[in-house]
């Protein structure tokens, strides 16, 4: 024990200590923030100006509604909104539209006795003199056919166009139930509807708070996955160390080869854990001053409403589903030379992971049949397919215990494994085994 | 502990990988107290036999017996091992694996740190002691890796070729040392095909060939029951005389001196005559016992 102690020591404090660790531990957040905010920047640079659109309306009372629909998407994306005044500009309304970053700013013209031809003429002019970004034409026909024509000197703006087309759409819907006589509170009734879909959608036929644990068991599946990809290469290497460095055959002379076995994996877990650890006490530091930023702003983040039992069921299921793949990682270790080699043999660990986890679709839709029963016992798929099987029904307490004691049971047995492989490779000098060889030295050793 | 004390028997221990056998039913026994030379020419089996000593991989067949007892993860703390195959970390500081390397065999707290300088200081690497391995010198590292075998005073050390790459002055220190660890009691076991040095530090002598024990003694004994046949000759002119196959078998010829290996049944009183015969100047006519180097190599040839 005490051996194994002193080779978890030197696993965790080699690898804290350096420089790699930091820099990675600080970088990681950095990236991952950075890919979060340079678009949104980007963006924002390109919003910077709204776009100037003149309104030509030729039906006479489309101008008013637009601007309402206009006003009313702003209203309906406060997180998003990027113009604090909405009442800038003379005439004009300025704002985002649920697309996102692009904002415009309406000016209606007025024909004031010129003909058609003529304001389209003078329009021309104003959109070569870059008085105005583009300008739209709404022909008296508008609100039956709802053909418009829309002028600007970037016809390939997609986003723009798509923007104007929607917040159009509203516009002119909104227009023709007033001009069909139903009064304003059936109309409130109907644009209700659209807020009733959203529900819909979030419901998928499960209770209400279901949506919410699903979201949990992502995320716990979501880091589990990260923290594999990461950390499995650094276990392969870890047990390829004293391999390239010739060290094993002294320390087999002092410890038992599972030992290093073990002290190695929960070595440089400790590692990841710590690492983990750090982004997550940073991210919920940044949480926490994101959710008071949204209740500053009058909006409600709550803590899922989840049984405490649960959360040890995801610790668990966590750690089982790191420490299995981990192994693997281990084991590959042990039957190769080099981290090049042990790369390669990996792969088809990446790809075991990720089936496992797509396993949670058919979990989630049947959590009861005989498929996921096995599905959430076999160690590989466990971890995610039972904890889906927790949050939506329950399953009783003997399987879940099943689940783990058989995850953790094939965790010791592929150390097991990795140990005697290991030792056996050791002494048959740069050799990578074959998958019947090592099953030989197995039983050799 | 008396010198007759045993440290470690191995009892007709056989070890195979595959079809190749590569100890076969080897018995020996090493005494307490005494340095015991494994010899052999690579691929003879020594390194097999020492990592079955050290209980890193099991034989097939047969018993080994350290200290008196069956051997045992827990002896293995009683031994100290350096490996031909060795290593150090890298990017770990020196004080940092020689703690390391004690604490696996169970050995640590203040005691550690103390015996730490000293050996440093010993081996004359004081100075390294906070330095990452990557930046010593190949001879320096072997030396560190020397001290972690020794570090947590082992009743038993067993050193496979704990020479080979180390320029002379370093070979004599750490020749010192080891015969200062045997003077202090120690038990060690010394693997090597440099019979030179060999010859110079062992007590025992197992000489092993092909797997199998070919030479089983004391040095002294060994030397002895080869006899007296060789003379180291230092003359002046004469030279045709230790190139007759009648008189030598074989001749040595070193920068002023020459060793001759008699011929089966001439004498060294018949070469000596032949040499004033033949009117050479004799500077030194000396009888001399077979190096370990022409022991060995007869036996090899002879058995092969």
């Amino acid at each position: 024990m005490r051996k194994f102690l002193a080779v978890v020591k030197r696993e965790y404090l080699q690898r804290v200590r350096a420089k790699m660790f930091i820099v990675s531990t600080i970088l990681l957040p950095v990236v991952m923030s950075l890919f979060g905010v340079v678009p949104a920047l980007i963006l924002n640079i390109e919003s910077g100006r709204p776009l100037r659109v003149a309104v030509v309306d030729e039906t006479g009372r489309m101008y008013a509604p637009l601007l309402a629909a206009f006003e009313e998407e702003e209203s309906e994306e406060p997180a998003q909104s990027s113009s604090p005044d909405p009442q800038a500009g003379r005439a004009a309304q300025r704002g985002t539209t649920a697309m996102g970053g692009m904002a415009f700013e309406f000016s209606e013209v007025k024909a004031d006795g010129r003909t058609p031809e003529q304001v389209k003429a003078d329009l021309d002019r104003q959109l070569l003199e870059k008085q105005i970004d583009g300008y739209l034409v709404l022909p008296p026909t508008f609100i039956a056919t709802g053909q418009a024509e829309f002028f600007n000197n970037n016809p390939s703006d997609m986003i723009s166009k798509g923007n104007l087309q929607s917040t159009l759409n509203r516009a002119v819907r909104e227009q023709r139930l007033v001009d069909a006589n139903v009064d304003p509170e059936k109309r409130k009734a109907l644009f209700k509807g659209v807020e009733l879909q959203a529900v819909k959608i979030g419901a998928a036929g499960e209770e209400r708070d279901s949506g919410e644990r699903f979201a949990l068991v992502f995320a716990v599946g979501f880091i589990m996955y990260l923290a594999i990809l990461m950390y499995g290469q650094v276990i392969l290497g870890a047990v390829i160390e004293e391999k390239e460095t010739r060290i094993a055959e002294i320390l087999f002379s002092s410890v038992r080869p599972f030992t290093l076995m073990m002290g190695k994996l929960v070595g440089v877990s400790l590692v990841a854990l710590t690492q983990l650890v750090i982004w997550g006490s940073a991210f919920a530091f940044f949480a926490l001053y994101g959710i008071n930023m949204l209740a500053s702003q009058g909006l409600e983040a709550s803590i899922p409403n989840i049984p405490f039992s649960h959360y040890i069921y995801f610790g668990l299921f966590f750690l089982l589903g790191y420490f299995i793949y981990a192994t693997i990682y281990a084991l590959v270790g042990s039957m190769v030379t080099t981290a090049q080699e042990g790369g390669q043999l990996a792969m088809p660990i990446i790809l075991i992971l990720v089936v496992s986890f797509y396993m949670f679709l058919p979990v989630s839709r049947s959590p009861d049949s005989t498929f996921s029963f096995w599905v959430s016992i076999l160690p590989f798929s466990a971890p995610v397919a039972m904890l889906v099987r927790i949050v939506t029904q329950t399953p009783p307490f003997w399987q879940i215990a099943l689940s783990l004691l058989i995850g953790f049971g094939s965790v010791l047995l592929i150390m097991w494994f990795a140990a005697r492989i290991y030792r056996v490779g050791m002494l048959m000098y740069g050799k990578r085994a074959s998958i019947p060889e090592a099953w030989r030295w197995v039983r050799q050793a | 502990m008396s010198a007759n004390e045993i440290t470690v028997k191995l009892d007709r221990v056989r070890k195979s990988f595959g079809d190749f056998t590569a100890v076969k039913d080897l018995s020996l026994t090493v005494r307490a107290g005494r340095v015991f030379g494994l010899l052999g020419p690579n691929g003879a089996g020594k390194t097999t036999t020492i990592r079955m000593i050290v209980n890193i991989t099991a034989p097939d067949s047969g018993s080994i017996e350290l200290f008196g007892r069956k051997i045992n993860f827990e002896l293995q703390n009683r031994i100290g091992y350096l490996p031909e195959e060795r290593g150090l970390y890298r990017r770990m500081k020196v004080v940092d694996q020689l703690r390391f390397f004690a604490e696996l065999k169970n050995v640590r707290g203040k005691v550690i740190e103390s015996k730490i300088d000293e050996w440093l200081e010993r081996v004359k690497l004081p100075e390294w002691k906070h330095k990452r391995s990557m930046d010593l010198s190949k001879g320096m590292q072997q030396k560190i890796q020397f001290i972690t075998a020794v570090l947590h005073d082992p009743e038993l050390l067993i050193l496979d070729e704990p020479f080979s790459g180390l320029d002379p002055i370093n070979v004599e220190l750490l020749k010192e040392i080891v015969l200062d660890l045997k003077r202090s009691g120690k038990t060690i076991i010394f693997s090597t095909h440099q019979m030179e040095v060999a010859e110079k530090i062992c007590d025992d002598i197992c000489l092993l060939n092909r797997s199998e024990k070919v030479l089983e003694g004391s040095l002294r004994e060994v030397k002895r029951s080869f006899g007296r046949n060789a003379v180291a000759v230092r003359c002046e002119g004469g030279d045709g005389v230790l190139d007759d196959p009648v008189l030598v078998s074989k001749v040595v010829r070193h920068a002023d001196e020459a060793q001759a290996l008699l011929a089966q049944g001439a004498n060294a009183q018949t070469l000596l005559r032949r040499l004033i015969d033949s009117g050479a100047t004799i500077g030194k006519f000396e009888m001399i016992e077979p190096s370990l180097n022409d022991i060995f190599i007869t036996k090899v040839t002879e058995h092969a």
